[in-house]
């Protein structure tokens, strides 16, 4: 039987960037399988005048200044910007992966015998484990998140 | 001792690739290469079934991961566990290339000049590096095409400086490989000369990679000997002073026109050889895809390094074709 074993919602904001958020939960003795739901939004910035100035103010900083201008220029290719936040495991022993990619949906697996792409299966030690969220970037003024993980015996 | 073509930066779909490492294996194998290394953002799970791959797509494949930090990504390659970015501020990335070296593995600045956040997420390079000896390569060329690139420019010079301030780093390809699109670009090849000791093919690319035994190329593949004194030395030897009483040495530049057949094309044309220093161009030759050897001598005065490189015109570009790392010079 699925049980909940954490259901949390958050907000974070653009100077969130660069931070991580750790959430840690016991597991117990029989738990064979977690599933754990992520999902944040909005996952673009919409505001395209918004957009705009962030990507200016990029090119300008990490170009070389004979090459802002040309680059700027074309500053529609770089539309749209995206928030970008990871999951990564750990269990009360060992790192248990990351799915670095931009889906803003996941649904990921870690079991015994089975787990999703980035992830590693193998025993379930009892105990504290973490689930780390990775703020690689906020664009958009605020971004909710909610985080639901399951345990199966 | 063999050159081993390389394409030492992938992705699967165990991070935002969107290839398995089957398809990966498969595609590179159809483009000449005889060896991949895979460099998965923040994980290593996608070599689960490597040694099967291996034998079926009859190709190497390193393992590495490629550090996706907010502050720079780096790749790792030779690691055989995962080393973990999470802890690691814009002043602490020394401490996590130790990690990455004491796990027998080396640390490489990938794409250290792409335009950054929030377009691409930690891809321009912000870690303080306090000591550059402690870098072991630099991705000078990313992407296809990637010598007639700004960002790439930018990169090379970067080498070329860190060249001239003495430190012995290496320079490398990578294609940043996330899925099997056909590119009608040129495909960038690092080869690496792996000697044919002990150890798994990871540990031998990670043995050329670190002593700067490689050579980077859109086409033929370029060596470099040096003649100096009693000796002869090739691409990541560091010629001994005692050597260079004489004052000069003669440079043989080899262009193997060969490799990869039928994979890659330019017009027929003469090639220019720049055999280039910490003094600027040393001396200048040229080559045929029928006469591929070129003799120079050089000034052994002052030299701490020398590389060849390989200009000529490419889809109506004059660009850099190919580039050998640095030959040392001992003073």
């Amino acid at each position: 039987m699925k049980k909940l074993v954490l259901d949390v919602q958050g907000q974070v904001a653009p100077v969130c960037s660069r931070s991580h958020i750790t959430y840690r939960f016991p597991l117990g003795e029989r738990v064979r399988k977690l599933t754990i739901h992520f999902a944040y939004e909005p996952k673009n910035m919409d505001d395209k005048d918004q957009a705009k100035a962030l990507i200016m103010d990029s090119i300008a900083k990490y170009t070389e200044p004979e090459h802002a201008e040309r680059v700027q220029a074309k500053w529609e290719s770089f539309l749209p910007l995206k928030n970008l936040i990871t999951v990564s495991v750990d269990d009360p022993v060992s790192h248990r992966g990351a799915g670095h990619r931009h889906d803003p949906e996941q649904v990921l697996v870690i079991a015994e015998a089975e787990a999703s792409p980035g992830f590693v299966q193998g025993p379930m030690p009892a105990g504290l484990w973490d689930v780390t969220l990775s703020m690689h970037a906020v664009v958009t003024d605020s971004c909710r998140y909610t985080l639901q993980i399951w345990g199966e015996e | 001792m063999p050159w081993i073509a390389c394409e030492l930066h992938t992705h699967t779909f165990h991070s935002d690739g969107r290839q398995t490492l089957r398809e990966l294996a498969a595609g590179a194998k159809a483009l000449g290469f005889e060896c991949i290394a895979l460099t998965d953002h923040n994980t290593m799970t996608g070599l689960q079934d490597k040694e099967t791959i291996e034998r079926e797509a009859g190709l190497a494949i390193v393992s590495g991961m490629e550090w996706t930090t907010f502050y720079g990504h780096m790749v790792t390659l030779g690691v055989t566990t995962y080393e973990d970015w999470r802890p690691v501020g814009p002043g602490d990335i020394h401490r996590g290339i130790a990690r990455v070296h004491a796990g027998g593995g080396i640390a490489g600045m990938a794409h250290p000049f792409r335009i950054g956040s929030p377009i691409c997420t930690g891809c321009f390079w912000e870690f303080d590096i306090s000591d550059w000896n402690d870098i072991d390569y630099i991705e000078v060329w990313s992407g296809t095409f990637p010598s007639i690139k700004t960002d790439n420019a930018r990169a090379f010079r970067l080498w070329t400086d860190k060249l001239n301030e003495g430190c012995r780093i290496a320079a490398t390809s990578g294609r940043d490989w996330h899925s099997q699109e056909r590119t009608e670009e040129p495909v960038a090849v690092t080869y690496l000369n792996m000697d044919e000791g002990a150890g798994t093919v990871t540990e031998r690319a990670v043995r050329a990679l670190a002593a700067g035994r490689a050579s980077l190329t859109i086409g033929p593949l370029v060596t470099m000997e040096a003649v100096c004194g009693s000796g002869s030395f090739v691409i990541g030897d560091a010629v001994p002073a005692a050597e260079l009483a004489e004052g000069r040495c003669t440079i043989h530049v080899h262009a193997d026109f060969s490799v990869r057949r039928g994979l890659w094309s330019f017009p027929e044309q003469t090639y220019t050889v720049h055999v280039t220093g910490n003094n600027g161009v040393a001396a200048e030759g040229t080559v045929t895809a029928d006469r591929p050897d070129c003799r120079v001598e050089v000034q052994a005065e002052g030299l701490r390094w020398l590389r060849a490189e390989l200009w000529g015109t490419v889809r109506g570009v004059r660009a850099l074709i190919a580039v050998t790392n640095a030959i040392y010079f001992n003073r």
